[in-house]
């Protein structure tokens, strides 16, 4: 499992899963993606953004992350659902995300925020 | 873990969990709730939220929740909390991301009688002119200039190039204008989330709705109010856009990074806060003007969207929408109360509370002081909304009353429990014009997702924080293509 979607009365909660951080990062990021529910274009062509995030911590890097990929979401129409990182430490992030031309999008998510964000390494270190 | 054993009741409405609860409350926390909701707050974790708000920094008298409470992103959802200018904090997260998130409500001088025949017919009209806006912006793109003078003006300037009345400023919470916003405090990225977006409705809970008045509880202020049994007004519920939500999330981030260079710590990050009078403080009450400038601004205009579709559909003879009032539920307000036996300067910090100005206030139109502030406050749809007026008892809670119904399960488990094309085979059966996009998201909107409106609203009226005036219901409701 990639990601699922925990409940909460007033928003959108996603729990994602993954081998490494990145693998997390990218999950999580195709969760908040998909349920945004984008109308894809038929012949789409696939764009690349570049980004870099800086933050205090691996929490708030997330968070700040997403805030980012939502926003070039919401301005240029691009439903991101992949991520190749040049560089990836607790407190900085580099690389590009690669996505699809939407047509619109059928949800709205308001803002990524810091509530309950969680990181956890099982014992088997996945 | 809070238990209804660490609750001392203070009236039928009124709950309070002391300030010795937990050390680093600064104040106890207060809850309006009757006894019989009172189980509904322990299934999430508002009631804990709340405790957080208690400990805040500059935070007077209470932490407050009002009855359509639900557990949140840092505050509950319905929460308030007064803070003291003069040494407590600012805090972005305490008004929440949709800045300005608040009603709008037009009157007509018709019955529904003399409008059904045109029912359909008008909101479709209202539906096509009045775009979501999700992924696809709306009819008005602004270049930086004109955004600017939008933040900065608010209503103002949209009745300055047309788009409305003055009396759409009179009838509007602080005459749709915060004069202290300066746009330069406005991130791109916000401007950039806000250009296409003015007169755009958003998703999730905000909608038109074409209602009639059924009851009147107050014959005396309907009068006031301009409000007769039949008459058929219109409700709109819409902020401030991506613009709100991005100038939110840009200062929490910056307070997340401020808040060890000023010692301060909070419960929850979501709290992020400096000092009200510091340079970012105010540079962070300045941007936030600016989102509620935008949100006034974006319900103006969609008023005139409905104004124009109105006189399309009735014919031009037919007699303007005039607004009663516009009101925000998300938002942070400097406002003046007594506190030990001095007058204090307060940010009231209302996320998800809706203000309520009692008889007298200066700050409402002069024809209104008589009988208070107009409450505008929607319920689940299909449902009831109401129309209140405020207080003098409402200073209790500073003057602040619910917003809504409050939602009580999540949007996936209302879209698994019930299907959107039972939600609208429902409202077509009560006679409810219901225009949409998506089934999910009319599923998302059940009424089962929600308290029961009149149980909220019979909460805020027992405990005195709003009188109710009229009750209004739904016969069109209108989410956005």
């Amino acid at each position: 499992m990639k990601y699922e979607i925990l409940e909460h009365p007033a928003d959108l909660k996603i729990r994602a899963f993954g081998k490494t951080k990145e693998e997390v990062f990218l999950n999580i990021m195709r969760g908040m993606t998909e349920n945004l529910r984008p109308a894809a274009e038929r012949h789409g062509e696939i764009i690349n953004q570049k980004f870099k995030v800086e933050s205090p911590d691996l929490s708030a890097l997330l968070v700040d992350f997403l805030s980012q990929i939502l926003y070039f979401i919401q301005t240029q129409k691009i439903a991101y659902n992949n991520i190749k990182f040049d560089k990836f430490s607790d407190t900085e992030i580099e690389g590009e995300v690669e996505g699809k031309k939407v047509r619109g999008l059928g949800e709205d998510i308001k803002a990524v925020t810091h509530y309950d964000v969680l990181f956890v390494q099982k014992e088997d270190e996945t | 873990m809070i238990q209804k054993k660490d609750f001392l009741k203070i009236s039928d409405w009124l709950w309070e969990i002391p300030k010795s609860f937990r050390q680093d409350m600064q104040v106890p926390a207060r809850i309006y709730l009757s006894e019989t909701m009172l189980g509904e707050a322990f299934k999430d974790r508002s009631l804990e939220q709340l405790v957080n708000v208690a400990t805040l920094l500059g935070i007077q008298k209470y932490a407050i929740a009002l009855p359509d409470m639900h557990e949140g992103y840092s505050s509950p959802i319905g929460g308030v909390a007064a803070i003291r200018t003069s040494d407590g904090i600012i805090s972005p997260g305490m008004q929440g991301y949709d800045i300005n998130c608040g009603m709008k409500l037009l009157k007509s001088n018709a019955t529904e009688k003399e409008i059904r025949p045109y029912l359909e017919k008008l909101a479709s009209k209202i539906q096509k002119e009045v775009p979501s806006g999700l992924g696809k912006g709306g009819q008005i793109k602004l270049d930086t200039n004109s955004l600017n003078n939008i933040l900065e003006k608010g209503a103002k300037r949209l009745v300055e190039q047309g788009y409305g009345e003055e009396e759409d400023l009179i009838n509007c919470e602080s005459g749709g204008c915060l004069d202290f916003a300066d746009s330069s405090t406005v991130s791109d990225f916000a401007k950039n989330r806000g250009r296409d977006q003015v007169g755009t409705l958003g998703s999730g809970n905000h909608f038109l709705e074409i209602q009639k008045v059924e009851e009147v509880f107050d014959e005396k202020t309907a009068e006031v109010f301009g409000l007769f049994r039949d008459q058929v007004v219109i409700m709109i519920h819409t902020g401030s856009r991506g613009l709100g939500h991005q100038v939110a999330t840009d200062y929490i981030k910056e307070f997340i990074g401020l808040m060890v260079k000023y010692k301060i710590r909070v419960s929850d990050r979501e709290f992020a806060c400096v000092p009200f009078n510091s340079k970012e403080g105010q540079r962070g009450l300045e941007a936030s003007a600016c989102a509620a400038n935008y949100a006034w601004a974006n319900r103006q205009m969609i008023a005139h969207f409905i104004r124009k579709s109105w006189k399309s559909v009735l014919g031009s003879n037919a007699d303007l929408l005039e607004a009663l009032y516009d009101v925000a539920h998300n938002i942070i307000k400097i406002e003046k109360y007594n506190i030990n036996g001095s007058e204090t300067e307060l940010a009231v910090h209302r996320k998800g509370a809706t203000r309520a100005f009692p008889p007298g206030s200066l700050e409402i139109p002069e024809k209104y002081r008589k009988a208070g502030q107009p409450v505008l406050i929607p319920g689940s749809m299909g449902t009831a909304s109401y129309v209140l007026t405020g207080t003098k008892e409402g200073e209790q809670s500073f003057y602040s009353t619910c917003h809504g119904a409050g939602r009580t399960m999540s949007r996936h488990e209302a879209a698994r429990r019930m299907s959107g094309e039972e939600v609208v085979r429902n409202l077509r059966e009560k006679g409810i014009v219901i225009k949409y996009d998506s089934f999910r998201g009319i599923a998302e909107e059940s009424p089962m997702a929600y308290k029961d409106i009149n149980n909220v609203v019979g909460v805020v009226h027992g405990a005195g924080l709003s009188k109710k005036v009229v009750k209004l219901k739904p016969i069109a409701v209108m989410k956005g293509e």
